[in-house]
């Protein structure tokens, strides 16, 4: 099994690891190990690697961390991973597709702009000002779908350049001033609504309407991706695109569809940040991309395409979301806090890429 | 009088989870011969190979190889112990050159880091010359033909100079006239005083290389024979395990009316004009030898390949294909000479075989599982995919079985017009007939069947009609039962 991996990825098919003589004692263990703990150790393994984590994480910090194990930090946990776990649901069906959006967070700041200097500048409603903000984003990812799918650009390289154009964009709307703010030559009409507050602030009989929107936004991203042909179309255009296409199935369609879903939810992840912050400018959400990203290679999605889940990214953000509470809470220096945030990600694949080899069927 | 064989494994046991792969399998290879393995797809042939060659732990069981026993730990151990393994699946490096692939790991050096260019490609025009194989190792492996790619991979073994070769499925991809040139090279190695283990499903093949034969089914070992005493049908008993129905139970069908015509299609340099027509209910061969332009005219008919002139009508309209999905769109279905281009390796292997037809299960984009469902155990049911797991991703099943879901899969898209390059590419006697039964019933609903195949019996059988083709063109026309295969033989070289 494990060659039939290798041979699927000639990239990575270094023919030898130089694996010593020590090995086989350890390989035989593992295998009575696997077969005495059987099929339910192997699933969970193979499954619910990052389950695992997340509830060793949570375990370790509540004996750690005195404040960490509250409803009111839960509460706060969900609210900052919220924003990252909305981008990573679209970054996973992208990441599946065999694809990589690098614009999200570029996206975001840049509708999270357009709906704020419609309320605010131009006096347009709630309704409106956050409609432009979703039609922003999805305009861009179409955009990016287009060049990449039609103009036959690497993802990484059309996304690249969207990114550093929608900064600019957002830079010229908002004047590069936070939004709403007295020192812009636009008149300002009015502040954030309330309407607009509530949705990255407000509650629901105690549960935060970001996580509702989380919730109802990773049912959808499920949904799309098990139970549409569009979500298919993702998983064989990801696994391998000219079977796809052989098959009768649309690059270009898959390409532009998937693109357009990211840029539609970096928007809503944009208008929930707003919210939060009750405030929006050109340069929010600096790094999110590599966050979300993050989300999903630690939700166990193949970062080369063709497998993967939403559920698992969710958890992922969650992972990354908590890790960084847990941080603080341990006053840990925001500097140490990158280096051991780096040290997981690669700790967590590594892990994820030997349980894969080990267990696959 | 017995010797100590060179290798003995003794009761090698390996599981997947839900296969029992290997179960306690005996297996012997004596210095200077070759020992072919036979069996089905998923006998667990591959499965005892990658165990020699430390691609796969063994669950238990002993390896005794000259006489003391030994774990392979990896590939690279394998190969430290003389035993070189020739993969069912190409294993090169499409991206460099042929001499690259060839040294790949262990590329001479000059000095420090340097590579010795000019040593690598003389010692690789050496090699490839010891193998009568005429190729430039210049040149990048991506450029060469399937079968050509599947000699370099060979003669890449070889050059190890190991005492033990795998070879697994190796002629699969090869041409008539390629394969007795491999067949002539593995008798000359084995004379040579090197020892071969020989897997393979096609019984011609066994006269003609080997010493011994060893028939697997299901994991266990059924015998071991010397090839004297392995005639066709005792094999064949063994291989199969029950009666084995006819093996090309072509029934007469009247053609219909004609649903594909083509005319005067042209690629410069590579297709001209062969016309034919195919109608409701018939089946065309095709017949050609590597290089020939079968290949290229189906995928011009399937919006692969830009042609530079010609017609195309379905069902008497004249239609131009640009893209595959027009081509579906049309009616039309392709199964690709190289499994590996049709499917979806991380995919499942019920998402595999539904993959042409998603709008037949579904309904405004929603996914009717159930149905989905129904359709794959259909097929898993009537070409006895094994195992029989609809959810297990494609990639864990062995060749032969992705062939199946190869065939599966256009087999119910539906589609009216159905283009099988080498459909039985791969795969076992049992499962052929199986297959040809699927295309007498495709017949009897009005479908017509162009069929690429370098197997001359099947296509002899099986075909209503046959084109010889030769440099992109037609060279000769017979009716079934018209021909024989030295005639169609000579009418396409």
């Amino acid at each position: 099994m494990r060659e039939q991996r290798k041979k699927s990825s000639p990239i990575k098919n270094n023919p030898e690891n130089g694996t010593s003589l020590a090995v086989p004692a350890r390989i035989s263990l593992m295998n009575q190990w696997v077969s005495m703990g059987g099929e339910v150790i192997r699933k969970i393994l193979l499954k619910g690697g990052p389950i695992v984590a997340f509830l060793f994480l949570i375990t370790y910090l509540t004996f750690a961390a005195p404040y960490f194990f509250t409803v009111s930090n839960g509460l706060n946990i969900t609210r900052q991973s919220s924003m990252v776990a909305i981008l990573a649901i679209g970054q996973t069906m992208v990441i599946i597709g065999a694809g990589i959006d690098l614009s999200v967070g570029a996206v975001l700041a840049l509708s999270a702009s357009m709906s704020a200097v419609a309320v605010s500048y131009w006096g347009l409603n709630l309704a409106v000002g956050i409609l432009l903000g979703l039609g922003t984003g999805a305009l861009m990812g179409f955009i990016n779908g287009v060049i990449i799918a039609k103009g036959r650009i690497p993802d990484f390289v059309a996304t690249l350049a969207m990114m550093m154009t929608a900064r600019g964009i957002a830079l010229i709307l908002t004047q590069g001033l936070p939004v709403p703010s007295h020192f812009t030559a636009l008149k300002l009409v009015g502040y954030l609504p309330a309407g607009l507050i509530w949705l990255g602030s407000g509650d629901v009989l105690g549960v935060p309407v970001p996580a509702l929107i989380i919730v109802a936004i990773t049912i959808l991203g499920w949904m799309i991706l098990t139970h549409t042909t569009l979500g298919r179309a993702i998983y064989a255009v990801g696994g391998n695109s000219e079977a796809a296409r052989i098959s009768g199935i649309s690059f270009v369609r898959t390409k532009i569809f998937t693109y357009t879903i990211m840029g539609l939810l970096a928007a809503v992840a944009g208008i929930v940040v707003t919210g939060r912050l009750n405030s929006a400018n050109a340069l929010m959400a600096e790094g999110t991309e590599l966050q979300s990203i993050a989300s999903v290679v630690i939700g166990g999605t193949n970062l080369f395409g063709g497998e993967g889940g939403v559920v698992g990214s969710l958890i992922g953000a969650f992972i990354m979301g908590t890790m960084g509470n847990g941080l603080n809470l341990l006053n840990v220096s925001a500097f140490v806090q990158r280096v051991i945030m780096g040290l997981i990600i690669i700790g967590v694949v590594v892990f994820d890429q030997w349980r894969r080899r080990r267990f696959a069927v | 009088m017995p010797r100590e064989p060179l290798l003995r494994l003794e009761a090698i046991d390996k599981s997947f989870p839900g296969v029992h792969a290997l179960d306690h399998v005996d297996f012997d290879l004596y210095e200077g011969e070759t020992h072919i393995l036979l069996g089905e797809n998923g006998a667990g042939k591959s499965t005892l190979v990658k165990i020699l060659s430390g691609s796969l732990p063994k669950d238990s069981g002993r390896i005794i190889l000259r006489g003391s026993e030994v774990e392979i730990t990896s590939s690279y151990h394998a190969r430290s112990l003389g035993i070189g393994m020739v993969y069912q699946e190409l294993s090169l490096i499409p991206s460099l050159s042929v001499a690259e692939n060839i040294f790949l790991g262990r590329l001479p050096r000059r000095r420090l880091f340097f590579v010795n260019w000019p040593g690598i490609y003389k010692k690789a025009q050496q090699i490839l010359k010891k193998l009568n194989l005429n190729i430039d190792p210049t040149v990048l492996v991506k450029s060469l033909s399937l079968a050509e790619q599947q000699l370099v991979e060979i003669a890449k073994v070889l050059s190890l100079n190991e005492q033990i070769l795998l070879l697994d499925e190796p002629t699969s991809a090869l041409s008539e006239e390629e394969r007795q040139r491999l067949f002539n090279l593995v008798n000359e190695l084995r004379e040579g005083g090197i020892s071969i283990i020989y897997i393979s499903h096609r019984l011609s093949e066994v006269l003609l290389v080997g010493q011994r034969v060893t028939v697997l089914r299901d994991g266990k070992k059924i015998a071991t024979l010397p090839v004297n005493e392995a005639d066709e049908d005792t094999i064949i008993r063994m291989m199969v395990g029950r009666e084995l129905k006819e093996q090309f139970p072509k029934e007469e069908t009247s053609p219909g009316k004609p649903i594909l015509k083509v005319q005067d299609l042209e690629v410069k340099g590579a297709l001209h004009h062969p016309n034919f027509t195919l109608h409701e209910g018939e089946i065309v061969g095709i017949f050609g030898l590597l290089g020939a332009g079968c290949t290229t005219l189906v995928r011009a008919l399937f919006g692969l390949q830009k042609t530079d002139s010609g017609k195309i009508y379905i069902n008497g309209r004249r239609v131009t294909i640009s893209s595959p999905e027009e081509a579906i769109g049309l009616g039309l279905g392709y199964l690709t000479r190289d499994r590996k281009d049709g499917l979806i390796h991380p995919m499942s292997v019920v998402s595999n075989i539904t993959l042409a037809s998603l709008k037949r299960i579904s309904q405004l984009g929603l996914l009717k599982h159930r149905k989905e469902q129904r359709v794959g155990e259909k097929y898993v049911n009537e070409l006895r995919i094994h195992p029989p797991d609809l959810t297990r991703k494609l990639m864990y099943l062995s060749g032969g079985n992705q062939q199946k879901v190869a065939v599966s899969k256009w087999l119910c898209s539906g589609s009216k017009i159905l283009i099988f390059d080498e459909p039985t590419r791969g795969i076992d006697v049992g499962t052929k007939s199986e297959i040809f039964q699927i295309f007498n019933q495709l017949t009897k609903e009005k479908v017509g069947i162009l069929m690429i195949s370098s197997e001359l019996p099947e296509i002899l059988a099986m075909a209503d009609r046959i084109f010889a083709m030769r440099r992109g063109t037609f060279t000769a026309e017979y009716r079934r039962g018209e021909t024989t295969q030295e005639k169609l033989l000579k009418s396409a070289s």
